[in-house]
Formats: structure tokens, C-alpha cells, sequence
């Protein structure tokens, strides 16, 4: 399973991408339970726009793929399990970047 | 507000008296009064708007300023450290913060005779320290927040007069035309607020549009980074490429408008056309670009009239009104409006 968090927006506007692969068994009861965590069919129907329907100036929007399913989530509802998986990829794939 | 001291029916009364030679000069008057009372009654039966369009506020007050600190957390407003009036505090975020709020505050009252954000002396709030290691800043609709920045890419957010100045514009927006934040409303939501963001630093340096660098958050970039602002509104697509970043994507006209659905509609990046279009506009006319451009661009995103939805072409051409209305339409100042939004290739 390949998980990828988009981030968009913020002031400076810069796309950043974060991607892990989980191929191993060990992986996927690692993130398993992550990615089950969130609730996934319970997006807000104006995912841009967010839960109080008006996007904060300037905050971030995150885009995440956790296999075959999709979310968008302004900042503002990154919280809970979302966040979780959103910190846990980031800091996983960072790691990844640093020098052994 | 106008109040009638005489009763309507007193007046009706005396304007049917116009028959009569010795009343027709109190009766023309009374027929007058009659129309102030009329309107005055309609429009108090009309919603009234956030701040009446095109009034002038009574001279501004004083910034009524307060910096909050997070300490690293996402609680806000989070702990009071900086109240309007008092010393500095020797924390550079918070200071640069309570001072950078001040020169926005001077630029609205003294350029605009705007009375703080919301034209009626909102108190200026702003939080720093928030989050960890947050590259960002952002406008949550009643406040300023600022994180300290990653330390590899970003510096503290509070260290750019223009960062601070693009927010509390975003303040602005919201109390006048209310601009939505997707799309090209979006954009141009953004454009606002560089713009406005790069006039408070011009303000505060006295720097004519010729002298100004036209650059938004110089001096954010950590050292390691290859580029010097995050963006440009001279020449936008040109504010930094970095191997890691990679390159600034703004277009510089519609020609490379960008379609996409990340970024609400990527309102970061095509804030670029309207920017170069404000910066065309100020070295067209010289001289200091809060006094001509300024204007006409605070008169059209405060005047009333403009939509929320409102597209670049919308814009634009409301631009040109307002131009044209303060300057005239065979002016040098109606003129230069029209053939920046031409070289950007927005039809006006």
C-alpha cells in the first residue's frame, strides 16, 4: 500500500509531497491500523472549503491517497487520526531523506 | 444619519402650501426635507453593509494591539504577552509582530483613512510562536498567526513587514468585498493582499515604486535556500529556484494561467497576474504607489459594488471605473490602468 500526503497552499504557496510504501507485512500492521483509523467516509461535501464552510486564508490543504482511497482536507480539519497519519507519513518519509 | 426635527405630516403639510406666494419659499424647503426623510427612511429599511460604501471613516484612532504566544502549541489565542502601550517585549516574534501591526494599522489610517481592518477600530490581534517547526503563517478570520518556521527552508514568518501587512489585508477583504478564496475570486483575494502586504513596507521605508523591490516575504529563506523572497510581483515566476523547491511557478499572464484543483484552485499562484498588473499600473505613474494605484485598488475592493465571485476580468474592469471616476477617462492614470491589465492579458 503507498500512502502520499499533498500539501498545498500556505503563504508561500509550495507544493510538498511525502510518500511511504508499505510492502512488508511489518508495514502494513503499521499503517493498517493508521489508515483505518480515519474516517474516510465522513468528508466533509465541500472538502475545499471545510467544516465551518469557509477556507482560512492561507492555510494549508492536504491531499492524501492511502491505497485506493482519496481525501482533501483544509488544515483546519487535519485533527485527530488525520493528523496522526498525516505526521506519521512525513516524519517516515523525512527519515528516509536523512543520511543514514 | 439624517433626523427630522419636523414631523413628516408637518412637512407634507407645508409642501401642499406651494398655491400660496408667501409660503412657496417654506414650502420648496419642506418638499426637500421630505426627500432627505424618504431616503433616509429607505435606506434604514435596507441591510445595512459592514462599513457604508465609499464613506469616509472619521480620522482613525489608534492600533489597539495585543501579541499572544503559543509556545509551540495550536491553542489560540494562547498566552498574552504584549499589550497595546507597553514595552517591548525582547522576543523578536513578538515584537516584530506588535510593530509590524502598527505600520498596517498607520498605512490604512494615513493613506486610506481606514479605521484599523474592518474600517471601525477592530482591535489587532496576533499570535506567534504557534505550532512547531510550522513554515506558515495565515489569517483565521479574527487574527494573525505566525509559526517559527522549519529552520531549513523558512525563518520565523514574523520576520517579513510584507507577510504581516498580507494578512491583516486578508482581514480587510473579508470585512469589505469578501472575495471568495477559491479560483480566480481567490486569486485575486491574494493579489489584494500582496499588494497591500508590499505597501506597508513601502510606507514604512518611503519608498517610491521605482525604489521598491516589489518582492513578498524577502527575508524568509533560510540561508540554505536558493532565491531571495517567496514571491515577486515585478516579475512574477522569478522569486527563487532551488533544488529542493525547484522553481517559483507563478504566471505573469494569462498565458500561463494554471489550472489546478490543489491550492483552492491555485489562488498562490495566479495571484502573479494581478500582482504584475498593480506593479505595472505603479511604475507607469511613478511616484509612491500608495498614493495613485493604492487608491484606486483600495477604492475598488472597498467601494461596494464589487461580487464576491468576482473573476479577474471583473476586476479589472472595476479598476478602470474607479480610475476613471477619481482621475477622469482621459487621464494618465485611467490610461495606465487599462494597459496593465492589457500586457497581463486580462480582457478590461
Amino acid at each position: 500500500m503507498k500512502i502520499t500526503v499533498q500539501r498545498s497552499g500556505g503563504i508561500a504557496g509550495m507544493e510538498r509531497v511525502w510518500s511511504v510504501q508499505a510492502l512488508t507485512d511489518d508495514d502494513r500492521n503499521q499503517w493498517k491500523p493508521l489508515v483505518e483509523a480515519c474516517p474516510w467516509d465522513e468528508l466533509p461535501g465541500r472538502a475545499q472549503a471545510g467544516a465551518g464552510g469557509v477556507p482560512q486564508p492561507d492555510r494549508f490543504v492536504y491531499r492524501i491517497r492511502a491505497g485506493q482511497r482519496r481525501a482533501t482536507l483544509p488544515e483546519r480539519d487535519l485533527v485527530g487520526p488525520w493528523r496522526t497519519l498525516v505526521d506519521c507519513t512525513r516524519a517516515a518519509a523525512e527519515s528516509l531523506d536523512q543520511p543514514g | 444619519m439624517y433626523c427630522s426635527i419636523i414631523p413628516p405630516y408637518l412637512l407634507r403639510r407645508l409642501a401642499a402650501q406651494h398655491h400660496e406666494p408667501r409660503l412657496l419659499v417654506a414650502a420648496r424647503a419642506a418638499k426637500e426635507a421630505l426627500q432627505h426623510v424618504k431616503s433616509f427612511q429607505a435606506s434604514r429599511a435596507a441591510p445595512v453593509p459592514a462599513a457604508p460604501p465609499g464613506l469616509r471613516q472619521l480620522t482613525p484612532g489608534p492600533p489597539q494591539r495585543t501579541v499572544y504566544d503559543a509556545k509551540a502549541s495550536e491553542n489560540l489565542p494562547g498566552v498574552l504577552v504584549h499589550k497595546e502601550g507597553e514595552p517591548a517585549t525582547g522576543d523578536p516574534a513578538a515584537d516584530e509582530a506588535y510593530d509590524g501591526l502598527g505600520s498596517t494599522h498607520r498605512l490604512y489610517a494615513e493613506a486610506f483613512g481606514r479605521n484599523s481592518i474592518d474600517g471601525n477600530g477592530l482591535p489587532l490581534d496576533a499570535t506567534v510562536h504557534f505550532g512547531q517547526r510550522y513554515d506558515n503563517a495565515f489569517w483565521d478570520g479574527k487574527q494573525m498567526v505566525f509559526g517559527d518556521g522549519d529552520g531549513q527552508v523558512f525563518n520565523r514568518f514574523t520576520a517579513s513587514l510584507s507577510v504581516i501587512g498580507h494578512e491583516l489585508a486578508h482581514g480587510v477583504t473579508q470585512f469589505s468585498a469578501g472575495l471568495a478564496y477559491r479560483n480566480q475570486a481567490g486569486a485575486l483575494n491574494e493579489s489584494l493582499s500582496d499588494v497591500f502586504g508590499a505597501l506597508v513596507e513601502q510606507y514604512v521605508k518611503q519608498q517610491s515604486a521605482a525604489e521598491a523591490s516589489w518582492l513578498i516575504g524577502e527575508g524568509l529563506f533560510t540561508d540554505q535556500v536558493q532565491g531571495t523572497a517567496l514571491r515577486s510581483m515585478k516579475a512574477p515566476g522569478t522569486a527563487y529556484d532551488d533544488d529542493v523547491l525547484g522553481k517559483d511557478p507563478q504566471p505573469d499572464s494569462m498565458d500561463s494561467y494554471v489550472h489546478t484543483s490543489a491550492d483552492n484552485g491555485g489562488v498562490h499562484l495566479n495571484s502573479g497576474i494581478p500582482n504584475r498588473a498593480f506593479y505595472l499600473v505603479a511604475t507607469a505613474l511613478g511616484g509612491k504607489a500608495w498614493e495613485t494605484p493604492g487608491r484606486i485598488w483600495y477604492d475598488t475592493v472597498t467601494g461596494g459594488t464589487l461580487p464576491a465571485a468576482a473573476t479577474f476580468t471583473v476586476f479589472a474592469k472595476a479598476t478602470a471605473a474607479s480610475a476613471k471616476e477619481l482621475y477622469g477617462a482621459e487621464s494618465a492614470e485611467h490610461d495606465a490602468v487599462r494597459r496593465a491589465w492589457e500586457t497581463v492579458k486580462v480582457r478590461v
